[in-house]
């Protein structure tokens, strides 16, 4: 193979392009993560529910959505249900649906874990004081599960913004789709996937920090309590 | 529907079931390869970071923040065709998914390895220091066999994770099982038939991993070490 | 037979011990007693530098030994880091915590030290952890691991892994601090059992009782000092203010 010659000038004419590659990216990112917090809120609520039945239930299909392999999940609406069914998803609600059911597999254990972690004395000693059930969770249990749950909630948004890369597969015009075409008109696929890599990190590496100060944050407040 | 075709038809799937089972062979021996490699990437990772030198740290801090970030769909695009670009190194398929694999799960196994070895207590290893045993033998006979016993769930997830993961390997053409599926279903014209076995499948290995680890888990503490350290979870980062 | 000249330790800002020196005798049983944040742990922890001090240093057996980190040397750090262990081969160290291998066996605990720092073989060894064992009354407890045994039993152990090296000189840091009260006297008599046998001891400790009886001298710290150093009798009688105030708070 001849030298490849670098030029990285093909970022800058395509930066427009890029950047609204980029904007489709957290677009459906967060609407996967809004299907992720419904998901997840949802099926964590049938597994404290009294009856059986429903916690097993919830708790198979939490177990699926968590091993299920995203690009399978997308293909799997995008072209197998829709086919199907004739539900003509477009090519966005897929994505975001997929992201959705992993997310909300994950954000369902998330929320079960975090209402969990709560000490039982917590409970005990709020019903002590003649707090009712209602009181206790919304004074007490609550304001303690979300200083576990908003960290790891974080952490999941940067899994969905990370597998939101693949979403191209099926056509969405996401960064990575951006800099697939341009790459296919203009021979330039190293710099192109490059920048693509770089702005991904750092966006995700960015968004880690920030729940990694969270998590200090809220922990360093609960220390004192 | 309006045509005489029937809704369900797993025919075509059973006629290619020779070819969906080789993916899903390849799947798991492409995850099982990649874990074991990161594991030992990982290590190294982790101590490094735990190192004295400067140098050193900073290596492996970057080494993980950086293959922590860097999406798989990118980064296998990377290996696979920005090796040949730029160092004219042209990997096969199965290598280049094994090796992509491999980098990023050695990135977050380091970490889990790191917070593994920091869970065991200080006293440990001054318990071994006291008794005059080298920094070497005190890494080797107690902090490092206490850690791996911390380590063995995230471990687990982790390669579940690989599993999982294999499926993206299909953009390379690496025949895995999600290519196979893709390619029968493309060809049958049946996606839900194909993508729905394709995902039974995965969850079947899943869940085989997920039970051999809890076995071995329940095996270890049955020999009588029920560790008090913390157990490490960070559910958040394995998707 | 240990002498401890002008060592001084900081963390930070805190200064724990200030100029320390100390000299204990062969066959010599020293109890350290003060408040608590007085630096007592921290003296013992850096008899055998467990937490090497920043300066002064340790004569043991008429060979000195200093804290040493080289910036640049990294050689010499790996030389000066595989000196150590001979040191504290010597000197056994019993913890408030007991530290207990949680992945080896009772029996795997005390001959681990034997095969790797006297290089003694596996079966020999063996036999020399289970007589160790048998000592401390835990011959019933060979192949198990610690999570089933007694904070007692723990210690029991821990004192056995030391005592198996047959060290010149033990430590004692609060050995009996986290027991159940019922098991304290059992340590104790561990502890009782040593000094008639002649060991050289130096035991940091809460027990006034105890450390009263067994004792051939006492050291009382205040504030990373020592204020006063005499037999049981004498500090007893102690006209020192900080000293009198301590043992008057304690002995009620």
């Amino acid at each position: 193979m001849d030298k490849y010659d670098f030029s990285w000038r093909i970022i800058q004419e395509n930066l427009p392009e890029l950047i609204n590659g980029l904007i489709i990216t957290l677009q459906i990112s967060v609407a996967g993560m809004a299907f992720a917090l419904l998901f997840g809120l949802f099926f964590a609520t049938l597994r404290f529910s009294q009856y059986r039945i429903l916690n097993i239930v919830s708790n198979s299909i939490v177990q699926v959505g968590r091993s299920l392999p995203l690009f399978v999940l997308l293909f799997w609406i995008y072209y197998g249900l829709s086919l199907k069914f004739k539900i003509n998803f477009t090519d966005f609600q897929a994505g975001a649906l997929a992201l959705g059911i992993t997310g909300g597999a994950y954000m369902a254990e998330v929320f079960r874990g975090g209402i969990t972690a709560i000490d039982k004395g917590q409970s005990d000693a709020a019903f002590a004081i003649g707090l009712n059930r209602m009181q206790t969770s919304r004074l007490i249990v609550l304001p303690q599960a979300i200083r576990i749950i908003l960290p790891q909630t974080v952490n999941i948004y940067v899994g969905l913004l990370k597998g939101a890369t693949i979403v191209s597969v099926i056509g969405v015009a996401d960064m990575i789709y951006v800099a697939q075409y341009v790459s296919l008109e203009t021979f330039r696929p190293f710099e192109l996937y490059s920048f693509a890599g770089v702005v991904f990190i750092a966006l995700t590496l960015s968004v880690a920090s920030f729940a990694w100060l969270l998590e200090r944050q809220l922990s360093g407040k609960s220390r004192r309590g | 529907m309006d045509n005489s075709v029937p809704l369900f038809d797993f025919a075509a799937v059973w006629s290619s079931r020779a070819l969906l089972l080789e993916g899903f062979g390849i799947a798991m021996f492409c995850a099982t390869a990649a874990i074991i490699l990161a594991m030992i990437i990982g290590l190294f990772i982790a101590l490094m970071r735990l190192s004295n030198s400067r140098i050193l740290r900073a290596f492996a801090f970057v080494y993980t923040q950086l293959f922590r970030g860097v999406p798989l769909y990118v980064l296998v695009i990377w290996v696979y065709f920005g090796l040949a670009i730029v160092a004219n190194i042209n990997l096969p398929k199965i290598p280049a998914g094994i090796i992509t694999l491999a980098l990023l799960n050695s990135g977050y196994l380091s970490e889990t390895f790191r917070s593994g070895i920091l869970a065991v207590s200080v006293g440990q290893s001054e318990a071994g220091a006291a008794i005059g045993l080298t920094k070497r033998q005190i890494k080797r006979f107690i902090v490092l066999p206490q850690a791996f016993r911390i380590v063995l769930a995230p471990s687990g997830n982790q390669f579940v994770d690989a599993i999982k993961d294999t499926a993206i390997l299909s953009i390379i053409g690496v025949p895995e099982l999600m290519r196979m599926a893709q390619q029968q279903a493309d060809l049958f014209y049946r996606p839900f038939e194909f993508y729905t076995t394709a995902g039974i499948l995965y969850f079947i290995a899943v869940m085989g991993v997920t039970k051999l680890f809890t076995f071995i888990e329940k095996r270890m503490s049955r020999i009588g070490f029920t560790n008090s350290s913390q157990k490490l979870t960070n559910v958040g980062e394995y998707i | 037979m240990l002498e401890i000249k002008s060592v001084s330790k900081s963390f930070g800002e805190l200064h724990v011990l200030k100029d320390v020196n100390l000299n204990v005798a062969k066959g010599e049983v020293v109890c350290i007693i003060g408040p608590s944040g007085s630096g007592k742990s921290t003296l013992l922890r850096c008899m055998n530098f467990i937490s090497p001090p920043d300066s002064g240093e340790i004569v043991f057996d008429k060979v000195s030994w200093r804290s040493y980190r080289s910036k640049f040397n990294v050689l010499a750090n790996l030389r000066y880091e595989k000196k150590l262990p001979q040191l504290r081969a010597e000197i056994g160290m019993v913890f408030q915590h007991f530290n207990v291998f949680p992945h080896m066996t009772t029996l795997e605990n005390v001959s681990l030290g034997l095969q790797k720092v006297r290089k003694i073989k596996k079966d020999e060894a063996k036999q020399v952890a289970t007589k160790s064992l048998e000592q401390v009354g835990l011959s019933d407890k060979l192949q198990v691991y610690p999570d089933q045994l007694s904070g007692g039993q723990k210690q029991r152990v821990a004192i056995a892994r030391a005592l198996a090296l047959n060290p010149k000189v033990m430590l004692f840091d609060e050995v009996t601090s986290a027991l159940d009260p019922e098991l304290v006297s059992g340590i104790l008599d561990e502890i009782r059992r040593l000094v008639r046998e002649g060991m050289t001891m130096i035991i940091v400790t809460h027990e006034m009782k105890f450390a009263f009886q067994v004792a051939h001298r006492i050291v009382f710290m205040d504030q990373g000092k020592i204020v006063q150093v005499g037999t049981p009798a004498e500090i007893r009688n102690t006209q020192e203010p900080r000293a009198k105030a301590f043992l008057s708070s304690i002995l009620e």
